[in-house]
């Protein structure tokens, strides 16, 4: 029965959908505003599950046909997108009940968010993927208003809010231009249209094409994002940095499904992504702010990102989910374990980390493995993503390009030892009183632990599914 | 027990006493008691395996292989040959040696100490051991981490300068070889078709002369700034001499063995044609890394600056030994692998428990110590004499071989009737001199020469220090005077390593 059939297919979404709803009852119910964030956390867990298993009973389906597509493959990139919500809405605790306002509106705004993000990896037309790309980013501009106490989050927010604005128009330009070349809002278009000499369905390719290196910020469409997280609390930061990212990268995996990169594409999907890692890693050396660091080491993972693009589509999905998971764990267990402070100010500078493991042991032992493992040092999983990602390249016979990004990625070692440096050789710093993190923020940070752990130990359980 | 297994046990152990250590908070003594016998383990273990390695059998021994990331070609896989037994000995004999030597060096953060201290110990090991090549580039970088928070933290005052420089010059060659790994699988994977890292699958590889040229590039790029040969040393004495003694110990000891090691196990043998081509100027290099190094340390100031780089010196013996393809000089090399190791890490034993006493580097606050401490100056002795090459030592049997194997050393073709050959090879004997020259001089003033010291008399060596101070003499002199025994274990490799790089492996129909 198709009814039934959507359901289940639709299971993750549904379930993010009720958590939704009762999120905006909550809100709404004095007295039960603390429970907004364990039921935002019970509906992305159950969603998440409800994805992994999916993908474990091998349900390929297609409820809107032309549309919306399932597959095993697909489902467990959702649930793993899914299942990075987790640590950020865990770590979101301690921010916001300081605040006073966030309690129940930054989890209600990230499930509402993660709906978008969740119809990312099944959109199967140009249609269904812009829809899911707005509702994906429309709750993120409010996100960032929440730290309204610092004076930059209201620039921030307007920041992304224009810029990303511009990157839906082009988006959107780009999919009539190529919806008028092709007549078809498939993503399959694109392989066509990409093919086609056509110059409407071309500029239509890179138009779209533009529009996700200004969403991932990539070189030289990448201003926005030091402002825009240096003004965002933590947990939105890191919201930003991990998942907003690999929604973008999911997209670009889908709308380059099946096309051979090479010819003249190449000059785009290598040169940028090549500065970006460069200028990235040259940028981020300079910074004094925390934020404004990973923004810039963003930048420069989204290069390393891109690269997986060229040559043929083959283990394209492999490599880029494999990266953006270990990617956002070590993100998200830098984030989750930052000293807290009571103004969000002084947190963010770098002398807070000074001394932090005389402090703070733990804390430190795995912000550092965070930052190895997002310099790409072996044993951490970092390595192996990157390895992944560069033996693509080189396979696709561009090693020129793989050596310069290797040499790129080596300019970045710098500022992530800088970060254990501080933490471990400097002596702690008057200015900076700050309170152990507390126990949820933690709980994040062992999540994000034991999942670098099992990519570390075990790549190839993730691989072989893939 | 069997020999695989005990191997696995051998290189774990390091990793879950460092464990063990990280969860289970306990006083100082403790940790430095818990170390010592993790490692005091782990040599037995390795003194067990030395006895069962059998020099006559071919390939591996104690092996174990077990797949990975079985999608990649990658596998779990380690093993014993003639190359690594004796450094596998050599990295396991200095572990506990390391910790009771300089028991009270370390005050500060003595967990965390001695937790990096044992991840080095499995990361060196685990790169000895490796046979995979995805594996052995993880152990390869893995040691950096632990190096680099051991020199920051516990360092001296330019540590953290010393420190990055290490890392960054070490990250920038192995990020080239990096992609050279990546380039040599894809490669072989497009003619063979199996995707595969073990090294007896790569040593089959037949490639083109210009890729082998680039590939070993790469490679002795990463391999020669660890060895490290001149002009790729300038890391190596800041590093040693803002290292804490255990430190300087490990890196002298052992870390410096890996670039060698490396150009021994991979770098050569994998690239037999391209190794030809580049023999010319890696020798060159060889043997101006004995004569700078050596040059440089004449006119040193700082005690650790002089051993620092007399090591530079001393490992261009190895290199220069390698590179001849004279089964001497092969033997040669891997004896003074191990003995640079044995010297370097008692001479930085000595230095350090000077510095503890005295809190200079300073030669010239030094003098006399033979009076002030007489034990501490027949140990010097001994050491000096050993870094000399004096006979019966071991630095004697090493450099002796490899000076016979560069003179009757087989020579490219190309080579033929050019005087270079024979200009390197007496270069290098001046070498030896030179380190007559400069260790002498050091001991003369340190040693002998008018009574001074910083704060007063200094007070002579401990049981503890006399007990590890004796230990490495006695395996200099065994070196020295029976290196029948480790000739008879390495000689099979060394010949097949001859055979490996004398023999021309390009495409066949290139030929």
């Amino acid at each position: 029965m198709p009814g039934n059939e959507a359901l289940r297919a639709m299971l993750p979404e549904h379930l993010l959908l009720g958590g939704l709803i009762v999120l905006i009852i909550v809100s709404m119910l004095r007295g039960a505003r603390p429970l907004a964030l364990p039921i935002a956390l019970g509906s992305v867990a159950a969603s998440a599950g409800a994805a992994f298993w999916l993908a474990a009973s091998g349900l390929s389906a297609e409820p809107f046909v032309g549309h919306f597509v399932v597959t095993p493959t697909l489902l467990l990139v959702k649930g793993a997108l899914l299942a990075l919500a987790l640590p950020v809405l865990l770590m979101s605790r301690s921010d916001f009940s300081r605040e006073g306002l966030g309690d129940t509106e930054f989890p209600t705004l990230v499930v509402a968010s993660l709906y978008g993000l969740s119809l990312l990896p099944s959109a199967a037309s140009a249609l269904v993927l812009f829809l899911g790309l707005e509702m994906m980013s429309i709750p993120v501009y409010a996100l960032i208003v929440l730290a309204f106490k610092r004076p930059q989050s209201a620039e921030s927010a307007l920041k992304y809010l224009v810029l990303s604005g511009a990157a839906s128009a082009m988006l959107l330009m780009g999919i009539s231009l190529v919806y008028g070349a092709t007549g078809s809002m498939a993503l399959t278009a694109y392989a066509d249209a990409m093919a086609q000499s056509d110059l409407l369905a071309r500029t239509g390719v890179v138009l779209v094409l533009l529009a996700l290196f200004l969403k991932a910020a990539v070189v030289p469409f990448h201003a926005w994002a030091p402002d825009t997280y240096e003004g965002a609390s933590v947990p939105v930061t890191a919201y930003m940095a991990t998942l907003s990212k690999a929604a973008v990268l999911v997209i670009a995996v889908r709308l380059f499904d099946g096309v051979n990169v090479a010819g003249p594409m190449v000059q785009l999907l290598a040169v940028l992504p090549l500065i970006s890692i460069v200028w990235g890693n040259i940028a981020a050396i300079r910074q004094t702010n925390l934020r404004r660091m990973i923004a810039y080491s963003s930048i420069a993972h989204a290069g390393y990102l891109f690269y997986a693009f060229l040559g043929n589509s083959e283990g394209r999905l492999e490599a880029v989910t494999f990266y953006i998971v270990v990617y956002s764990a070590a993100n998200l267990l830098a984030f989750a374990l930052l000293p807290e402070h009571v103004d969000d100010e002084v947190r963010d500078r770098m002398e807070t980390l000074d001394g932090l493991f005389h402090r703070d042991p733990m804390a430190a032992s795995l912000i550092a493995v965070a930052m190895l493992s997002l310099a790409g040092l072996p044993p951490f999983p970092g390595f192996t993503a990157k390895f992944l990602i560069f033996k693509s390249v080189i396979a696709a016979g561009y090693s020129t390009y793989a050596v310069l990004g290797l040499v790129g990625s080596f300019l970045g070692l710098f500022f992530y030892l800088r970060v254990i440096q501080r933490m471990f050789m400097q002596p702690s710093s008057a200015t900076n009183a700050s309170t152990a993190s507390p126990f949820a923020a933690r709980a994040a940070g062992v999540l994000c632990l034991a999942a670098t752990a099992v990519l570390m130990i075990a790549p190839g359980w993730l691989l072989d599914r893939l | 027990m069997s020999d695989a297994m005990m191997l696995n046990l051998l290189l774990f152990l390091p990793l879950g006493a460092a464990a063990l250590l990280a969860f289970v908070r306990s006083n100082p003594n403790t940790v430095r008691i818990t170390t010592t016998v993790a490692m005091g383990v782990q040599f037995v273990l390795a003194v067990l395996l030395y006895l069962n390695f059998d020099g006559a059998v071919p390939g591996l021994q104690a092996a174990t292989s077990v797949p990975w990331i079985a999608e990649w070609g990658v596998s779990y896989a380690i093993g014993l040959d003639g190359v690594n037994i004796l450094l596998v000995l050599l990295t396991a004999f200095l572990g506990p040696l390391v910790i009771l030597g300089a028991w009270t060096a370390i005050e500060k953060d003595v967990p965390l100490f001695h937790v990096n201290v044992l991840l080095l110990q499995f990361a060196m090991m685990g790169a000895f051991l490796a046979q995979d090549l995805f594996l052995f580039y993880v152990f390869w970088e893995a040691m950096l981490i632990p190096m680099f928070l051991i020199i920051g933290i516990w360092g001296g005052a330019r540590r953290s300068y010393a420190t990055v420089k290490f890392v960054l010059y070490t990250a920038f060659g192995s990020i080239l070889m990096l992609a050279a790994v990546i380039y040599l699988v894809w490669s072989l994977q497009q003619m063979g078709g199996v995707a595969s890292f073990a090294f007896a699958d790569l040593m089959q590889a037949r490639l083109p002369l210009n890729v082998q040229i680039t590939l070993l590039a790469a490679f002795a790029l990463s391999f020669a700034i660890k060895v490290p040969m001149v002009p790729l040393h300038t890391w190596l004495p800041d590093a040693h001499v803002e290292a804490p003694t255990p430190g300087s110990v490990i890196l002298a000891g052992v870390l410096l063995k890996m670039g060698t090691y490396g150009f021994m196990k991979l770098g050569f043998p994998l690239f037999p044609d391209a190794t030809r081509v580049f023999t010319p100027v890696l020798m060159t290099l060889s043997v101006v890394s004995i004569v700078y190094g050596a040059c440089l340390a004449l006119v040193q100031q700082d005690i650790k600056k002089i051993i620092a780089y007399s090591s530079i010196s001393h490992l261009g013996y190895v290199m220069l030994g390698l590179l001849s393809l004279d089964l001497a000089g092969i033997q040669g090399a891997v004896v003074q692998m191990v003995s640079h190791g044995l010297v370097a890490a008692g001479l930085f034993l000595l230095v350090g428990m000077v510095y503890e006493r005295g809190h200079t580097r300073e030669l010239s606050a030094y003098g006399g110590l033979a009076r002030q401490m007489p034990v501490y100056g027949v140990f010097f002795i001994v050491f000096t004499l050993a870094s000399v090459g004096l006979p019966t030592t071991s630095g004697f049997t090493g450099e002796f071989l490899v000076l016979l194997g560069a003179f009757t050393a087989a020579w490219p073709q190309h080579l033929d009737g050019n005087n270079l050959p024979l200009i390197l090879s007496v270069t290098a004997v001046t070498g030896v001199v030179l380190g007559a020259l400069y260790m002498l001089r050091f001991a003369l003033t340190f040693v002998f020469g008018p009574e001074k010291a910083p704060h007063g008399p200094l007070s002579d060596l401990t049981l503890r220090e006399k007990t590890v101070l004796g230990i490495l003499t006695v395996s200099v002199f065994a070196l020295g005077l029976f290196p029948d025994s480790a000739l008879r274990k390495t000689e099979l490799a060394a010949k097949t390593y001859q055979q490996l790089v004398s023999t021309s492996r390009l495409p066949s129909d290139a030929r």
